[in-house]
């Protein structure tokens, strides 16, 4: 096997053991850069020299029999809404194309203090608003797997990198599906943890009920040492929890499911979302028994109804609050005009994208007088209606199986004209974000047409351990996804 | 002069004070912004830079619910926080962050004592929120209007305040004056905040309406902007005379927020119902709620001070002392401490409070002093003066020309009173025979015009007498001074 072709673990196991230096890993990815992001498009910003730098450090400190860290040496990537003190962080946004921030982000500092190597920071929907990595000042990223679609979004650009080798593991953020969706539509692993496990200081916000620090990898063993390094009490972000967390690689020692309840999706008919994908899950499910696990049907009536309803009300009140702060005073683009509202106006109007633009206004709608009732009010009682229907099942079911999205990813520029359909392909990933749940997209293979199947492990909140050691049975029996040479498929029926 | 008989006026206020935390609200900046370099105390937290979350300050914590106990509030169990959204650049986030529904303290009261009587305002409730930066405009009269372009500086951003709302139950302007001078004499005593109105760390927002003839609520008008409390009083008369005028001639009073100009004496509309701004208060998920257990609250209990209203009734009750001194005495908690060790060190209780009530607050005005506890006059030195005088070894007037050696740097008492040159005992018989010669003949025109019967009503008797006693810094007896003189003048 190449360098590109290891996991985080296998990498730094290699790394350790004097096979090939950290230096010589880093190279191998910026090898796969330059052979691949042409096509690609993933990254916003690389860092090769510093990347180099720390590589060369990470060596010296390994030479001299230091422990560097359980990630000595690895390369990562995140997603350019972390804060990186002194490289500049865009959130893909025009307002903030120049901005270099002062700090870093809580979870960057946990991956660099675990000897990982930050190699760049990847592409995504403009502050992370989208499903598809197209609304971007750089311009769309490609899904590796077929270049003519879309890799999925918001954190696209660190999936497509994870996919086409260019790290093993990367960080996105997951508020609605941001990165397991994304995970899916690039046939790799994604977990977004419990909402609480991983400090969000740091982190461009979205929608702070919501967003959540996410790893992406090749591997659900990768996806579970990125927890035990992201997930921990931070004192800078009060919402992130202060309990003792579960070693989670002892989840991979999971051998079987049994004794084991799982609870498989049934709320839609085959002809309801994608015939593949409901496939995956049929199939996901018969591998749970097989393991030895109790599978059973369960329906989801509510979240499936109101989810996707509730979200964008939650969301985009928040997100029109929280982008409030881009007045072109203190940082980033300012546009100067006759009057401060001209001056509001014009900064805000020509540096937010038009979907950025739609979810302020949409936000501030919503929490007008009069909206807020009659939107706001009912949106957060549905959430209390959601977190029962989940409790309920939780109370039964170990864990519980659903597809990630209703659709395979599809091409460029066929959705972004359409928000309402886009917002749709959430269906799936929005209730487990507003339960503030764990969950894992799990890699199942391909399709005729060689495109990524998935499906989605969802465990009760706090429960991401339980869903690590489902999903490492299954991905034992089915197989880790590979790195793709990104290419372009034949002609789709 | 504005008419309180025409219509019951109603006025409730909103208070906020600035709570004396050493740090902000929400980071770790200092928050003594007065004098300071503009921007200077902020940090990425108080600019909002992106990617930063609030973190809450404790001791706001503890010391909101500290006054929300001063005021018989309930402290809450669970209370969160919201963002209050609007654009403006000295709000970094372009929202605040303010409590509102669920408040750390609720309901309670405040007793006040007006020229109407006792009275008992009910507090609806106390919350925490930041407090905004500060817009300088390079204007010749600091005003927005003309400027070029305007600065912005966040020193004051994120600063600590808590928002007291009361009920609506003052009548008068000197009612809603006495509501904020004990809701501040409350917080200085509980340690919560100087509140001092000059410097901004008090703040009153005013809500006044006239009610109509069938005793129901008039439209009720917000008045801002009042620095003082006689600016409070006199926006309010004002806002009384302009409302009975406005519906003395058939009108109707709309509801609006207005400022008052100190300058001219008038309030000015500054937004009315139709443009007042929608805040869209959203939920501050960046921020885990406020939880207090019973434990904490017991503990914030137990900490509580004396409160004024208690050592009012203690003072009245262990010496003495009459409902005016106490008043005065407690008035500031450091002033009543300090009469209480002028006390505990042997001064007569009903003398000493006189001391300190006449002499020591003169003493301390004349030398400017804001805080007794800069008066070099400590207690025990004073409670020494007192019990001198109290033993006749030394008059009541020497022993104020004592006080004002002391006060003026004099350390030591014995010093300062030969420096009074204050004789030691009485003035009498021959000694004050001598002195008694020795005015008349350096006055020799008034002896005189009463020798020559030109003082019939006995003023300038009453001169010559002055003397001798100011001669003898009060030493002699005023009566037999007045003998000694009366034989020498030949009646």
């Amino acid at each position: 096997m190449q360098i590109h072709e290891l996991t985080a673990v296998e990498t730094a196991k290699a790394i350790k053991e004097k096979k090939f230096s950290s230096v010589e890993a880093v190279k191998a990815g910026f090898e796969r850069i330059s052979k691949y992001e042409g096509h690609v498009g993933a990254l916003i910003t690389t860092l090769e020299e510093e990347a180099l730098r720390k590589a060369s450090e990470i060596d010296s400190r390994l030479a001299r029999g230091e422990d560097a860290g359980p990630l000595a040496g690895v390369p990562y990537i995140v997603k350019d809404n972390f804060c990186t003190h002194g490289i500049r962080t865009t959130c893909s946004s025009r307002i903030l194309e120049n901005w270099k921030p002062t700090y870093n982000a809580s979870p960057v500092n946990y991956m660099n203090d675990a000897g990982a190597i930050l190699m760049a920071k990847a592409n995504l929907d403009e502050f992370a608003m989208g499903s598809s990595t197209e609304n971007s000042i750089i311009g769309p990223t490609k899904n590796p797997r077929d270049l003519r679609r879309v890799p999925g979004g918001s954190s696209g650009g660190s999936a497509a990198a994870v996919a086409a080798g260019y790290v093993p593991v990367a960080l996105g953020t997951d508020t609605g599906g941001s990165v397991r969706q994304p995970a899916a539509f690039c046939g790799i692993q994604g977990l977004k943890p419990s909402y609480g496990e991983v400090s969000r200081y740091g982190i461009i916000a979205y929608c702070s009920a919501l967003d959540q620090v996410s790893p992406l990898a090749r591997s659900v063993e990768d996806l579970a040492v990125a927890m035990e390094i992201l997930a921990r009490a931070d004192s800078s972000d009060t919402t992130c929890d202060g309990y003792d967390r579960p070693k989670f690689s002892g989840a991979l020692s999971t051998e079987n499911l049994k004794g084991c309840r799982i609870g498989v999706f049934a709320g839609f008919e085959a002809s309801q979302m994608d015939p593949d994908l409901y496939g995956a899950l049929s199939k996901a499910g018969d591998m749970c028994r097989e393991a030895g696990a109790a599978v059973e049907p369960i329906d989801l009536p509510i979240a499936v109804k109101y989810g996707v309803a509730t979200y964008y009300v939650t969301a985009l009140a928040d997100a029109s609050s929280k982008l409030g702060c881009y007045d072109g005073i203190r940082y980033g683009t300012h546009i100067d005009g006759p009057t401060l509202a001209d001056m509001y106006a014009n900064t805000r109007t020509a540096s937010f994208g038009e979907e950025v633009r739609r979810r302020i206004i949409l936000g501030t709608c919503l929490l007008t007088e009069g909206f807020y009732q009659n939107y706001y009010g009912p949106a957060l009682k549905v959430r209390t209606k959601m977190t029962e229907e989940f409790d309920g099942i939780f109370e039964k079911y170990d864990a519980y199986l659903l597809p990630t999205t209703p659709s395979l990813p599809y091409l460029l520029g066929t959705k972004e004209t359409d928000p309402n359909r886009m917002y749709l392909g959430d269906v799936f990933t929005v209730p487990i974000s507003l339960g503030g749940l764990p969950g894992l997209n799990l890699s199942m293979g391909f399709n005729g047409d060689g495109l990524p199947l998935s499906v989605q492990i969802v465990g009760p909140r706090y429960g991401d351990s339980k869903v690590l050691g489902v999903a490492s049975v299954l991905e034992r029996m089915i197989g880790r996804p590979r790195v793709c040479d990104p290419r372009a498929l034949g002609e789709v029926a | 002069m504005a008419d309180f008989s025409k219509r019951p006026v109603v006025i409730g206020l909103e208070v906020h004070i600035q709570l004396s935390t050493d740090t902000k609200l929400f980071c770790s900046c200092p928050t003594d912004y007065i004098g300071k370099e503009p921007n200077s105390n902020t940090c990425p937290i108080c600019l909002a830079v992106p990617g930063t979350l609030p973190l809450l300050n404790d001791r706001a914590v503890a010391l909101g619910s500290r006054m929300g106990l001063g005021l018989h509030g309930e402290i809450q169990h669970y209370s969160n926080f919201h963002r209050k959204n609007y654009f403006y650049p000295d709000l970094a986030k372009a929202y605040q962050i303010t409590q509102y529904g669920l408040t750390i303290s609720v309901g309670g009261y405040l007793d006040i004592e007006s020229e109407g009587g006792a009275k008992r305002v009910r507090v609806h409730h106390l919350h925490l929120e930041e407090d905004a930066g500060k817009l300088v405009h390079p204007t010749a009269d600091g005003r927005l209007t003309g400027a070029a372009y305007s600065l912005v500086d966040y020193n004051r951003g994120g600063v600590p305040l808590s928002e007291i709302v009361s009920e609506p139950d003052m009548s008068s302007p000197a009612e809603a004056r006495d509501y904020v001078v004990r809701l501040r004499q409350l917080a200085r005593y509980l340690d919560v905040s100087d509140g001092e109105m000059e410097s901004g760390s008090l703040r009153v927002d005013a809500n006044i309406s006239l009610s109509n003839p069938d005793g129901s609520y008039g439209t009720r008008v917000e008045i801002k902007n009042m620095n003082s409390l006689k600016s409070l009083e006199r926006a309010l008369m004002y806002e009384i005379s302009r409302q009975n005028k406005v519906l003395d001639s058939g009108g109707r009073i709309i509801q609006e927020t207005r400022l008052w100009d100190d300058a001219e004496e008038v309030t000015r509309s500054m937004r009315n119902k139709e443009t007042a701004s929608d805040y869209r208060y959203y939920p501050e998920m960046d921020l885990a709620p406020i939880v207090i257990t019973d434990d904490q609250i017991d503990k914030f209990r137990r900490s509580m001070p004396e409160l004024p209203w208690e050592k009012r009734e203690r003072f009245a009750d262990c010496f003495g002392l009459s409902k005016e001194e106490t008043s005065i005495l407690t008035e500031q908690k450091e002033l009543a401490r300090y009469y209480e060790d002028v006390v505990s060190n042997g001064a007569p209780p009903s003398r000493a409070a006189n001391w300190v009530r006449m002499e020591v607050l003169r003493s301390l005005n004349e030398h400017g002093l804001r805080d007794i506890r800069d008066f070099k006059v400590r207690p025990e030195l004073l409670a020494e003066l007192v019990k001198r005088v109290e033993a006749r070894e030394i008059s009541s007037t020497a022993a104020k020309e004592v006080l004002d050696l002391l006060a003026s740097g004099e350390p030591d008492l014995g010093e300062a009173i030969k420096r009074v040159g204050a004789p030691a005992g009485r003035v009498t018989g021959d000694d004050l025979s001598a002195l008694a010669d020795r005015i008349l003949s350096e006055n020799p025109d008034v002896a005189d015009a009463i020798r020559s019967g030109q003082d019939k009503k006995g003023g300038k008797v009453k001169f010559l007498q002055g003397l001798v006693m100011k001669e003898t810094k009060g030493q002699a007896d005023p009566k037999e001074a007045s003998e000694v003189l009366s034989r020498k003048l030949g009646f």
